[in-house]
């Protein structure tokens, strides 16, 4: 239970952190001025690291706290994961080499959209392949690789890139030059109402196709509507003041979208940990282990989060017009 | 033909793990020397140090990237392609690297940031700091991820009840029986790839007669960590090879090239064999006479252990083991005579102008690299037919993953990650083509740790834009 809860912590760290990330890479694509790609690029440069490290410690976590349920999951999900990981990969190795050069940067950069489009592509196919269910049978995966292709992960998949653009286009709000911030408030615009209407699509679709989603709905009377409610009010909220505001209120209004979305989605799937098949309990390791990573997961987390949040603080304010200076 | 699938999850994995492991060598390697060289610059405020620390941080920093994007794949994939394995050994290797990404990823990931472009953000000291925590996150790393790898060759501290595995020790998990030496061996290793690459490229640009102060320097300080390194890592790997002969007797049986149980008297060292093994026998041998007795038994006639100790079904393969620790072995003799003559030379006054030896130097600037690599392909090749050694058999760890999949994903990482490595090796050419920049002048080896957290940025924009 408590590692359950680790789990989402590290999932929704990574989904908002790396969210921006993989949202600014993926703005990069609509910026035609390659000065203001290269800002834009600077604006992560320093953290993106860090950022990307939380999606190890979710996909470890499972393994060490609910190793057969890391056993069903990977295969079920073999495709996606795979390309999800090639595409951070090329995303990575992209922004690394992108400093080194001024010839090839323009490919740089596509190859760097590319690979974030690709990675949030997947990640949100693999949330809607979760949501769509996963063929278990004596707890082990016995549905078909090609199973997530279907349009319930695929609209969630585009679901998914456009909230990263929502988060990515609220960081550059934040953190950028006045150019770019022009920019990213039109992206911001465009973008946030077509996540929620996007998200809107994925819900009804995934209570028409999955009765445990329809029972859930109707097991949290309450809560699931209020938390769709705060979603309209808060993606209302970020459309209309995406022009003005003050450059801190579009970011953290998107993260906080990003929680109500994960919370509603949390609820949905808990206690199960495989959707709809398998629960936390039945998935769990031994009581040992789950001690083991949690104790040192309760001593290393706060300090982790303490210099991550201090390498933040250092590189805080706006991103210096010529990068952070070699 | 049929593809067999777990010959495919095999490949893969052996690909994906090696061309990862190539990067952290070398990050855990420089990681180490960059912190070395700037509390030498802190020290001497020498600014050939800094000079030094620019042109190895922006190959580090490549290096780094791709050790990262690599590594991500790595922890999915005990599941993509291993699924069996990870559910019965999740409990003990998962929580090993779990603590591995808290306790080093974190720590490499966050102050990288402020080692890679802090240097005018932050104050020397501070900045200082953080090149020490990088260095010493990815020995926290290599310390972990050896205790996880080291336990799959020697498993302690577990119970097995019908096929479900619980640990009852975590101190025998994760202090295993090989663990205390597979780890500095490691280390040791990383450290002594990047001090030839290091003095690799100094020694180019002697013969170039390039940067002539930037490579003497870098020369000087490669041979001396290599003198040191390379007599330590004879005696650890002296000792890893008798903690492997113990609890591990059908590697390092693999590995000396002998199959009757008893090998004939006096033994001779094999260099080259050609294995047959269905009929359990070499079909050629070629070795050096005595040699085996002296050096496995230290004794003029002992008697080596052959293959044939081990029942058939659990032997590795010869060949694969036999040649990865013969290429490792070689190249930590020709190490060894490496830092002996550079003892010689430097004695003698003429380690910068023997080009024989510069050029031995650029020869040797990977082969810190292969041998590690070597070494790997000894401790898991000679491991087989075991994923975890006595318990799990590799071939009933597999994923429930057709093998079209497999090979479409095999097919797609050697493509992108040969993508990688040209890039990679593209622009580190092209670093070292262009050779170490002139340290710039404002970047001094002064201020206290109060500055550091006052940095003043000249060219913030930050005020200019909230004033107007």
């Amino acid at each position: 239970m408590l590692s359950a809860s680790f789990l989402t912590f590290a999932l929704t760290l990574y989904v908002i952190l790396d969210g921006f990330d993989l949202g600014v890479g993926i703005l990069l694509l609509l910026q035609p001025a390659m000065p203001s790609r290269d800002h834009m690029v600077d604006s992560i440069t320093p953290t993106w690291d860090g950022n990307e490290t939380w999606i190890i410690m979710a996909g470890v976590t499972v393994l060490a706290a609910f190793p057969v349920a890391y056993a069903i999951l990977l295969p079920a999900l073999y495709l996606p994961v795979i390309f999800m990981l090639l595409a951070l990969g090329f995303r990575g190795v992209s922004f690394e080499f992108r400093v080194q050069t001024k010839r090839h940067r323009r490919k740089c950069d596509i190859a760097f959209a590319a690979g974030s489009i690709v990675a949030a592509f997947m990640q949100g196919l693999i949330l809607g392949g979760l949501m769509q269910g996963v063929r278990v049978q004596n707890l082990h995966f016995a549905g078909s690789v090609l199973d997530i292709f279907r349009p319930l992960p695929v609209i969630s998949g585009i679901t998914l890139v456009v909230g990263y653009v929502v988060l990515g286009g609220g960081w550059l709000k934040l953190k950028s030059n006045l150019s770019v911030q022009q920019f990213a408030s039109r992206c911001l615009r465009v973008s946030t109402p077509l996540f929620a209407v996007l998200f809107g699509i994925v819900c009804i679709y995934a209570v028409n196709i999955q009765p445990s989603i329809r029972s859930e709905w109707m097991s949290h009377r309450i809560a699931l509507p209020c938390l769709v409610g705060l979603f309209a009010v808060l993606a209302g909220t970020l459309t209309a003041l995406a022009k003005k505001s003050r450059p801190t209120m579009p970011f953290f209004l998107g993260l906080l979208l990003f929680v109500v979305g994960i919370s509603g989605m949390a609820l949905i799937v808990f206690p199960n940990i495989v959707p709809f098949s398998l629960s936390l309990w039945d998935a769990a390791s031994s009581s040992t282990s789950q001690k083991f990573v949690l104790i040192g997961a309760a001593l290393v987390t706060p300090v982790v989060l303490v210099y991550s949040g201090f390498a933040y603080w250092i590189f805080r304010g706006r991103t210096p017009e010529n990068g952070w200076g070699e | 033909m049929r593809l067999d699938p777990s010959i495919l999850a095999r490949i893969q994995f052996a690909f994906t793990v090696s061309f990862h492991i190539i990067f952290p060598t070398m990050s855990i390697g420089l990681a180490a020397f960059l912190a070395v060289v700037e509390a030498l610059w802190l020290k001497t405020k020498d600014p050939l140090y800094l000079q030094i620390y620019r042109f190895w941080l922006s190959i580090f920093a490549m290096g780094f990237g791709i050790g990262v994007v690599t590594g991500i794949v790595l922890s999915f994939e005990f599941g993509l392609g291993f699924a069996r394995f990870a559910e019965m050994a999740g409990p003990a290797i998962g929580p090993m690297i779990a603590l591995e990404v808290l306790t080093a990823f974190f720590l490499e990931a966050g102050f990288l940031g402020i080692m890679l472009f802090g240097l005018h953000r932050v104050g020397p000291k501070l900045h200082f700091f953080a090149s020490c925590m990088v260095a010493a996150g990815t020995v926290i790393s290599a310390s972990w991820i050896l205790s996880a790898n080291s336990w799959m060759q020697t498993p302690a501290g577990v119970a097995i009840h019908d096929g479900h595995l619980t640990v009852v020790s975590w101190r025998h998990v994760v202090v295993n029986p090989s663990w205390p030496y597979r780890l500095p061996h490691m280390v040791t290793a990383a450290y002594l790839t990047a001090s030839f690459m290091v003095a690799g490229v100094g020694a180019w640009y002697l013969l170039r007669g390039k940067h002539q102060h930037f490579a003497r320097r870098t020369v000087a300080l490669g041979t001396a960590f290599v003198s040191v390194l390379i007599a330590g890592q004879v005696f650890i790997g002296d000792i890893v090879y008798g903690t492997m002969l113990k609890y591990q007797p059908s590697k390092m049986q693999a590995a000396e090239g002998f199959w009757e149980k008893n090998s004939q008297s006096p033994a001779p060292y094999y260099w080259i064999i050609i294995p047959d093994q269905n009929n359990q026998r070499n079909r050629f041998a070629l070795g050096i006479p005595y040699l085996g007795s002296i050096w496995l038994t230290h004794s003029l006639d002992g008697r080596v252990e052959g293959l044939k100790n081990t029942p058939r079904d659990s032997q590795p393969i010869m060949g694969m083991v036999f040649y990865a620790f013969r290429i490792m072995y070689g190249l930590a003799i020709v190490m060894f005579a490496v830092g002996v003559a550079s003892l010689w030379l430097r004695l003698r006054g003429r380690l910068f102008s023997s080009r024989w030896f510069l050029w031995m130097l650029v020869f040797m600037t990977p082969s810190g690299i292969i041998a590690t690599l070597a070494g790997w392909y000894v401790a898991e090749t000679g491991r087989q037919p075991w994923v975890i050694y006595g318990i799990l058999r590799t071939v009933d760890a597999m994923s429930p993953v057709p093998a079209q999949a497999l090979l479409s994903s095999l097919i797609a990482f050697v493509c992108v990650y040969a993508v990688f490595i040209i890039v990679f090796l593209t622009f580190t050419f092209r670093i070292i083509r262009r050779g170490p920049a002139e340290a710039p002048p404002h970047a001094e080896a002064s201020g206290s740790l109060k500055n550091a957290f006052r940095p003043h940025v000249l060219d913030s924009p930050a005020r200019v834009v909230k004033r107007g």
